[in-house]
């Protein structure tokens, strides 16, 4: 019990110290903070509509919060999830669109498979570049974001563009692909696989040898390679898995939610992602219980804007300020391992 | 053999002590140094040598005493009031910025701190006219500092030292980094700034240098200072014999060496640079037998580290190759090493042995053979592998709150002996050791001897690298010792601390120094 409350308690006090200061910021608006916070508490679970949307927008940061998790676990900053997950979209976006021969109940796992392994082989680049020219991961990673980012928008403007050609955005999925909502509702299917997954890393890492392996190189590289553990292959796993799980949140994304690629798909996940595996504190339950909360403050946003009259963006401003908080409440942050890292 | 008189002193240290937690690092220190010589500072490691530099730079602040300049007391445990009281040091990892150039370097010690401006040519000007004052060469200004042998480097630290200070100037351990050519160069200059009337005072643990430059020299050894002496006046071995000590008793061989037993490990002409680029082990062969133990002894710096680090796979060598039960490895890495039987305590727990911030139970799970022995379809079997800590930490005496406390929790020895724990759980042929006893206190260290020479008497081939001499006479079956990268023959019997003192100086008898 008082472990389980050592681990809890800094994130659930970077939590309030965030609600007090955007609270304030509220204040300072000229707003009142209780009537924002209600709206935005109602909008995210006052109705069935709007826990659907909780759902919707805790999925991907559930996805790519994982993904930061078990990089960050073994030492390797990915800051590339965004990139990984618009790989994972695109590879859906291609496959979704074109091969419409292949029935639902394979088709749809063998994209979204695509996906995931888009993911991670693009996250692979950034493995090989640190295995073998000991090129920063931190640098990499975030310089294959912009290069994702590129690449997408080059497609839908050109090889890609909707047959129409009005719109810089891809033709839409054919139905086969669609991941099964409970409709009415936007909730749909995609939540119970992220859910599954975080289960099935959960025991990755703490029940397996190789999870253990990852956490002792994470901790300590030199223990663990005098121990006799194969430190490489394990940084490059944990990458891979990474950034395969990134992959699989833009496949997702795009088979339930967009069901077709265009540039501004991702509203940053990939970024909101490290916070979200921070306040989890890197362990995957943890990442669940941050994901749920950081996709309710998004689902709940636009009410707080319609209703309190408090711009949306505020939510930003919450989720940032809780890694501020973190940094300054961990006496040995993850991010001031960064720094010290040698290579 | 007399002490040295005492002249008229430019620097005089009364009664200084520092404690860090049970150890005396410096115990009650009087001291004179006059002006106008090379004075040498001789001792081991940890005789508190660079303790005594760091409080006279200010770097560390005493628990009590004084120190005196020219009879004016000087603001301890200030750096700043240390170099305007004239006092500068030159580390042994220089406080150079490598991507800037010299003049760069040297701007901060030579412009007053009013001038805001920085202007390379005048900067360097002002350098050159500076070193050509002192009578140093330097690189030119524009060079910059990371295309600059070591000792381009280290002449600008002391250029730096002496424009900053000007009346003592401080070496710690200048010649480890240098080769020859350039020690014949250092020495030349530090006789150039002692001409100035100025003092330098020089760390070192080589006899050889003490006799070749130095004026007087202090011997230091647990914390006090033994002895100083006119370094013309005393030998080689006397200096030795001083250094480490007299042992009561004659150091005892156990047990005849193993002749007969079958060779465990053999490591062959071993040669690895540090990333200096300078020889850290130089042709170094190891045969160490079933049940033997096998002392390496040696002042820390002459290789230790890298043999270690060779012996687990660590680190590549240029050449050479190792054995383990008569076969030769596919691979040097620890990995490999593992597999065959061959355990290992490194010489840094916190670094190399252990994840502090993992259990109890998850480290002593840290070793390869052991997450393969409870791995099942790919999972850690859990229950199993707690039953089997539990019984370690039993059989060991690991004092924690339970299985699950984090290491971290846990004191010096307990956290050794989960190291020790671990390794000895498994068949070994082997075990390579590095100052498996440094820090621990007496319950711990007799744990951990005891424990090794458990496994000895079981068959187990062990290589002990120590700087601990007790250490090394209380354990071994034979002793070699590491000099410059250099392994001696075995000493034979009877050892005594004289002649060994004189190996870990680099002089064997009857034979010209090695590193001449």
């Amino acid at each position: 019990m008082q472990r389980l409350i050592n681990r809890v308690l800094p994130s659930l006090l970077a939590l309030i110290g965030a609600l007090v200061v955007s609270g304030l910021a509220i204040a300072l608006s000229g707003s009142s903070p209780l009537l924002a916070f209600e709206a935005l508490l109602d909008g995210a679970f006052g109705s069935l509509d709007g826990l659907s949307e909780v759902a919707v927008k805790s999925c991907p940061l559930l996805l790519t919060g994982l993904a930061v998790a078990v990089s960050f676990q073994a030492g390797i900053w990915n800051i590339g999830a965004e990139g990984q997950l618009l790989m994972g979209a695109l590879a859906i976006a291609v496959i979704g669109s074109r091969a419409t021969w292949l029935p639902q109940p394979i088709g749809l796992p063998l994209a979204l498979g695509a996906s995931a392994t888009f993911g991670a082989l693009w996250a692979g680049i950034a493995a090989q570049l640190k295995l073998r020219r000991q090129v920063n991961e931190v640098i990499s990673t975030i310089m294959l974001n912009f290069i994702a980012l590129g690449l997408l928008s080059y497609l839908v403007q050109g090889p890609l563009m909707e047959a129409g050609g009005r719109y810089p955005q891809s033709d839409a999925l054919s139905p086969e692909f669609l991941m099964p909502r409970l409709s009415p509702y936007r909730i749909h299917l995609g939540l119970l696989l992220a859910l599954f997954l975080a289960a099935a890393m959960q025991v990755f890492l703490y029940r397996s040898v190789a999870g253990y392996e990852i956490r002792a190189t994470g901790l300590s590289p030199e223990a663990a390679r005098l121990a006799g553990i194969d430190v490489r292959r394990r940084l490059l796993l944990a990458l891979l898995l990474s950034g395969a799980l990134a992959g699989l949140a833009g496949g997702i994304e795009v088979s339930a939610i967009t069901r077709r690629l265009y540039e501004r798909l991702s509203p940053g996940w990939g970024f909101t992602a490290i916070a979200v595996g921070l306040l989890g504190r890197l362990s995957p339950v943890g990442v669940v219980a941050a994901a749920f909360l950081f996709g309710a403050m998004d689902a709940g946003s636009n009410a707080m804007q319609r209703v309190a009259g408090v711009s949306s963006v505020l939510v930003s401003i919450i989720q940032a300020t809780v890694i501020f908080f973190l940094v300054a409440f961990e006496r040995r942050t993850w991010f001031s391992k960064i720094s010290a890292e040698p290579d | 053999m007399n002490p040295a008189p005492t002249s008229a002193s430019l620097l005089s240290i009364r009664r200084l002590s520092k404690r860090f937690g049970a150890l005396r690092a410096l115990d009650a220190i009087d001291a004179e140094f006059s002006g106008g010589e090379i004075h040498a500072i001789l001792g081991e490691n940890g005789a508190g040598k660079s303790t005594l530099m760091h409080v006279l730079a200010g770097l560390l602040r005493p628990d009590s005493g004084e120190c005196r300049i020219d009879d004016q007391a000087i603001r301890l445990g200030s750096a700043r009031a240390a170099r305007s009281a004239g006092i500068g040091m030159v580390h042994q990892h220089f406080a150079l910025v490598d991507a800037l150039t010299v003049a760069e370097n040297l701007a901060l010690s030579l412009t007053p701190d009013a001038d805001w401006r920085f202007d390379a040519v005048a900067v360097g000007e002002k350098a050159c006219a500076f070193a050509a004052q002192v009578g140093l060469e330097i690189a030119p200004p524009s060079a910059i500092v990371r295309d600059l042998p070591v000792g381009a480097r280290q002449r600008l630290e002391i250029l730096k030292a002496l424009a900053g200070a000007g009346r003592v100037l401080i070496l710690d351990e200048p010649t480890a980094v240098l080769t020859p050519p350039e020690v014949r160069l250092l020495f030349a200059m530090l006789q150039q700034v002692r001409a100035q009337g100025r003092l330098v005072l020089f760390i070192t643990h080589k006899l050889r240098e003490v006799k070749e430059v130095a004026d007087r020299v202090s011997i230091m050894r647990h914390g006090r200072v033994v002895g100083t002496y006119r370094a013309a006046e005393v030998s080689e071995s006397q200096l030795a014999e001083l250094m480490v000590g007299k042992l009561e008793v004659s150091p005892h061989i156990r047990r005849p060496p193993h002749a007969g037993a079958t060779v465990a490990m053999q490591a062959r002409e071993l040669s690895m640079r540090d990333h200096r680029g300078v020889v850290a082990l130089d042709n170094v062969s190891v045969t160490v037998r079933r049940g033997e133990i096998l002392g390496i002894a040696g002042v820390d710096g002459n290789g230790q580290r890298e043999l270690f680090a060779v012996l687990a796979g660590l680190a590549t060598p240029e050449s050479g190759q190792i054995e383990v039960g008569g076969k030769s490895l596919s691979a040097l890495a620890p990995r490999v090493l593992r597999q065959v039987g061959v355990g290992y305590i490194p010489p840094d727990r916190h670094r190399e042995g252990l994840v502090l911030a993992m259990s109890v139970a998850e480290n002593l799970l840290l070793h390869r053979n052991v997450l393969r022995r409870f791995q099942r379809h790919g999972l850690l079997q859990r229950p199993a592998a707690r039953r089997w800590a539990a019984a370690l930490m039993q059989q060991f005496r690991i004092k924690a709150a339970s299985l699950d406390a984090p290491l971290r929790s846990l004191s010096g020895g307990n956290q050794q002996r989960v190291i020790v724990a671990r390794e000895l759980s498994q068949p070994l042929a082997v075990l390579v050791t590095s100052n498996p006893t440094r820090g621990l206190d007496l319950a711990a260290t007799r744990a951990v001897a005891d424990a090794l020479r458990a496994a000895a008497a079981d068959g187990c081939a062990i290589v002990l690298i120590s700087t601990d001499l007790d250490e090394v006479f209380d354990l071994s079956d034979s002793i070699r010792v590491l000099y410059r990268g250099r392994l001696s023959d075995a000493v034979k019997p009877p050892v005594d601390a004289e002649r060994l003192g004189l190996l870990m100086a680099g002089i064997q008898a009857g034979k010209e120094p090695c590193n001449a």
